[in-house]
């Protein structure tokens, strides 16, 4: 549903999880601030989320067992939640890819398809 | 996985809550400060940088509501929050949520205890494997419903019914256990060796005896977990101890598990103690013996075959040995049938579990609906309340979801409660039950009973509070709160309901008080009913002499003259006698009898009860003489034989005649008995229970046994060496048990005496059925008298705090209080009436289901009729007085002011 007005784009339900699993598994341990920032950047500001929706997320994936987190310290000695990603994440994170692939795929010959 | 995963730290963080908050703040504040920090360093001042972090997180509390409805289980929430809001709202009103609990705990309660005698009684299975295919066979004698056979019929059973895998006889029997501190009475069963594989139930300790050890006539016993548990201690090494019966040494080969009972007696007190092999001597199975169908038999039926062609297997083999009967049993006709032993096992006491369990339902309706009515009454005054949660948009299954936890809150409290009371009320009436009700001993609280406790809290919870809640939704939402408003009398709309439901409880408490009239009054009349003797001030005592020890009539007669002498000088006892069978305690003996000079083609079999007396008997027991003479020492076996008959045998074997002098013999025309002389008629007395019919009854003297039997028997037995003892004394009997006891023992220091008690409480055990049902629908009659008080008042109270305005109004105007109190009873009457009206009506429908425990009144009674009404008004009448009175002594100011 293009709106014209702004480039930014909702978010499918579900892509979220796969993002933050991806962040976690490519750099390693990651405070939720630095997720967020990390989201912008890739995202080239196209998606533009408050960083407090980030939260839901979180919580959800530590209840799945797919992330863990600890207390530790920033580079400027403030105390921040880091997140890792834990041995059955990555594994879900392999399931989920997959998926995601499977239905990207699809779509996409969906919409390349041409009436004749 | 991943998912059960989640749903247990869902869970988990219910309990650490407060924790899972102070690590959100946490977070959410370390987050802020490093978006601050970086703000910071692109040069923004301190304070635009916090607004900046904000502005770049989103609302605070908004992600703090994200987070919790993702990590909880959101409904579990929602539902705490209403548990906690129920909570809240039973705690407000103490005094309602009391009135409420209590109420449903006698409901659930009673409902309970009596579930659990059904459960004990007709749902749990017979202590044997397989119990539905167990049949009890037998012969019908004329019309009787009891199933017997003859010692020779036990053989014929075995060898020719096809329908049984397998089946065996049996005999009740006592026997004198000697070797404690005192001999005492065991009750035993003589079994043959197929009853125990039939039962399919195995000892738990040593072996049950084989059919060639019960051939071969060897002495071998069987006990009871009760005997082994308080005789031998649970010695595991009992198997091949002695034990000593009727003076002779049995072994003990095996011990019997808790739960095996057989046969299956009502009543605890008879329960068989041990089993012995059946062993039939010659002379039982003998000619001579045939006509005695005091033996039973237990068959297991084959897969497949059903109970009524079990019945018409058995038919035949009736036939077939019917056809064989000696000569002097050829009269006699038989059918042969079967019973399934669980339905011959209820059969006493399934129609009163019914009727007692149909009351507590009835105890338990009235509860619900007073409980019902009261939460009507709270929705009402809740309406308002109700209104403006609507208004504001609150869903309306919320409000109804409230108000059902609210009930189910109440009514499970109430549950457990009568659970708690139910057991108590167990724990103390069990040995209140009377003796009719069989299995007594698997009558207990267990998971069943309780589960069906709360099953019944859950469902009148539900129920209660559902009716209540919608009818206060199903309310125009303006006009509900435009009928808050003070004047008027509110609840309008729903005082149908609120009538309809004190009526219906008003109506079947005035059924519940008809029944109960019924039932008392049956019981007035039958204590009213004259036993033809004078139990008052009469001993008695069972004995039984054992046969070695008293192997002829010599010795028998020795003790029996011995008893007399001995008692009779003792100080304080006017008469003494003893007799075969005791009046009035349900434990005679009946045969056939021939009139001299009727013609042998005219006879047919009549039963008549009789009993051989010895000594003073007849003064003992106090049976009035209505002519001619008692016995006397002077009817000996040497002299003519007598006999002393009854009034109505008097009038119905020889009408509008002189019975003394006429003359009669037991049994049928070919038996060659010898005729007995009438010389004396006495008083009917009652055989059984004051409210079951009496019978013909004659009586011998013990010493001439020829008139039972035929034979001389000069040295051998003949005559009946058990009985009761009886006297009669001048001091208060209790008094006396010890005489009687040292005096027996002084003449047989091993002779156990058995039911040592009064006339009056061996006649009260007899009528014990009847007391309870009458003791048991009086006390259910009051539960719901109780209810419908609450009820009313309930009612009524409402409806005047309804009408103060109204009230004051009318008081403003000039009304008397007099003419308000008035008013305010007239509500409470004209509801009572309606009640009363429909619960006259209600009794007479139901009427036929109570009939068949009534003794001597009708249905139909109108005195038992007016008296409930007139209870039931009367009790109205107080419970709309307190209203009443609280109405005409309203404050004028007050509700005026608020309108």
């Amino acid at each position: 549903m293009p709106s014209g007005k702004t480039d930014s784009i909702q978010l499918l339900q579900g892509t979220l999880d796969l993002i933050v699993l991806r962040t976690l598994a490519t750099m390693g341990p990651r405070h939720a601030y630095q997720i967020a920032t990390r989201l912008q950047q890739i995202s080239d500001r196209l998606l533009n989320l408050n960083q407090g929706t980030l939260y839901p997320a979180l919580v959800r994936l530590e209840q799945y067992g797919w992330i863990n987190g600890t207390w530790g310290q920033t580079e400027n000695s403030r105390e921040a939640k880091f997140y890792a990603i834990t041995k059955s994440g990555e594994k879900a994170l392999h399931v989920e890819t997959m998926r995601w692939r499977k239905m990207a795929d699809l779509v996409e010959r969906l919409l390349t398809e041409e009436p004749h | 996985m991943s998912h059960l995963r989640r749903f247990f730290s869902k869970l988990v963080t219910h309990f650490r809550n407060t924790h899972v908050e102070d690590e959100l703040k946490r977070e959410i504040d370390s987050h802020l400060t490093l978006l601050e920090d970086d703000f910071r360093q692109q040069g923004i001042s301190r304070d635009e940088a916090r607004l900046a972090a904000r502005r770049a997180y989103g609302g605070v509390e908004r992600a703090k509501q994200l987070h919790r409805n993702e990590r909880s289980l959101l409904w579990f929430e929602q539902t705490r929050q209403s548990f906690r809001y129920a909570f809240r709202q039973i705690r407000k009103s103490p005094g309602f949520s009391i009135t409420v609990v209590l109420t449903l705990a006698l409901g659930i309660g009673t409902t309970t205890a009596i579930f659990s005698l059904i459960d004990g009684i007709l749902l749990r299975p017979l202590p044997f494997s397989h119990p539905d295919h167990l049949v009890l066979l037998g012969d019908h004698l004329g019309s009787g419903l009891d199933l017997g056979v003859t010692a020779q019929e036990i053989g014929t059973y075995s060898n020719a019914a096809s329908a049984f895998s397998s089946l065996g006889g049996y005999a009740t029997s006592t026997y004198e256990l000697s070797g404690g501190a005192t001999p005492e009475v065991v009750h035993a069963a003589r079994l043959t060796a197929g009853v125990f594989p039939t039962l399919g139930v195995q000892p738990i300790l040593g072996r049950v005896f084989t059919k060639q050890e019960e051939d071969a006539h060897q002495s071998l016993a069987v006990i009871s977990y009760v005997l082994w548990t308080n005789r031998y201690h649970r010695d595991p090494h009992i198997a091949g101890d002695s034990i000593e019966l009727n003076r002779k040494v049995y072994s003990i080969i095996g011990v019997m598990p808790r739960r095996f009972e057989f046969p299956l007696q009502t009543g605890h007190l008879d329960q068989a103690q041990l089993w012995v092999p059946m062993s039939l001597t010659p002379e039982q199975l003998s000619d001579e013996a045939a006509g005695n169908w005091g033996y039973h038999m237990v068959a297991r039926l084959k897969d497949g075959v059903s109970v009524p062609a079990a019945a018409q297997d058995t038919d035949r083999v009736a036939q077939q040995s019917m056809r064989n009967f000696p000569a002097g049993i050829s009269a006699i006709h038989i059918r042969g049938d079967v019973t399934p032993l669980r339905e011959y096992a209820v059969r006493n006491a399934q129609s009163l579990l019914r009727t007692l369990f149909m009351a507590v339902l009835i105890v338990l309706l009235i509860a619900c609906m007073n409980v019902a009515v009261l939460l009507l009454v709270r929705a009402i005054r809740r309406r308002r309340e109700y209104a403006v949660r609507l208004a504001l948009g609150a869903r309306t299954g919320a409000i109804i979801c409230e108000s059902v936890l609210e009930g189910l809150l109440l009514s499970l409290t109430g549950g457990l409660l009568g659970i708690a009371i139910a057991a108590l009320a167990m724990r103390t009436a069990l040995h209140l039950l009377p003796e009719s009700i069989p299995r007594i001993d698997s009558i207990s609280m267990n998971a069943t009973v309780i589960t069906f406790a709360l099953l019944l809290a859950l469902a009148t919870g539900i129920l209660c509070s559902l009716a209540p809640a919608f009818a206060a939704l199903r309310t125009n939402l303006l006009e509900s709160l435009k009928e808050g408003s003070p004047i008027g009398t509110g609840g309008k709309s729903h005082a149908w309901l609120r009538s309809t439901l004190v009526v219906s409880e008003i109506a079947i408490a005035v059924m519940l008080l008809t029944v109960s009239g019924a039932f008392l009054r049956s019981y007035q009349k039958m204590l009213a009913v004259d036993l033809g003797f004078q139990p008052e001030h009469v001993l008695v005592a069972g004995y039984r002499l054992p046969s070695m020890q008293y192997p002829a009539n010599s010795s028998v007669d020795a003790f029996n003259l011995a008893a007399i002498d001995r008692l009779s000088n003792e100080p304080g006892i006017v008469a003494v006698g003893i007799t075969t069978a005791l009046p009035a305690s349900a434990g005679s003996a009946a045969s056939g009898y021939t009139i001299e000079g009727v013609p042998a083609a005219k006879w047919k079999l009549q039963f008549a009860n009789f009993a051989t007396t010895y000594g003073d008997y007849f003064r003992a027991v106090g049976i009035p003489l209505i002519e001619g003479r008692y016995f006397t020492a002077d009817d000996r076996s040497s002299t003519p034989l007598v006999v002393i008959v009854n009034e109505s045998m008097a009038r119905h074997c020889w009408p509008g005649q002189l019975a003394i002098g006429k003359r009669f013999h037991a049994g049928n025309p070919r038996r060659p008995y010898p005729w007995a002389t009438v010389v004396g008629i006495v008083a009917d007395t009652k055989p059984g229970s004051r409210d079951k019919p009496g019978a013909d009854q004659w009586y011998a003297p013990t010493e001439q046994p020829s008139i039972l039997n035929g034979s001389e028997g000069s040295g051998t037995l003949t005559q009946p060496s058990s009985g009761y003892i009886t006297l009669r004394t001048a001091l208060p009997p209790e008094q006396m048990i010890q005489a009687l006891r040292s005096a027996v023992a002084s003449i047989d220091p091993m002779l156990a005496l058995d039911q040592v008690q009064t006339m009056d409480d061996a006649i009260a055990n007899v009528e014990a059925p009847r007391r309870f049902n009458t003791v048991l629908i009086a006390v259910f009659a009051f539960g719901a008298l109780a209810l419908a008080i609450t009820g009313i008042y309930a009612v009524v109270a409402f409806s005047v705090s309804l009408r103060t305005q109204e009230i004051a109004i009318r008081m403003a105007l000039g009304a008397q209080r007099a003419s308000i109190a008035r008013l305010v009873l007239i509500t409470g009457a004209k509801m009572t009436a309606l009640g009363c009206g429909f619960g006259a009506l209600g009794s007479v429908l139901f009427s036929r289901f109570i009939r068949s425990f009534l003794f001597d009144v009708s249905t139909t009674d109108p005195l038992i009729y007016i008296g409930s009404v007139l209870v039931m008004m009367l009790i109205a009448l107080l419970a709309s007085a307190l209203p009443a009175t609280r109405a005409a002594s309203t404050d004028l100011i007050e509700p005026l002011r608020s309108i």
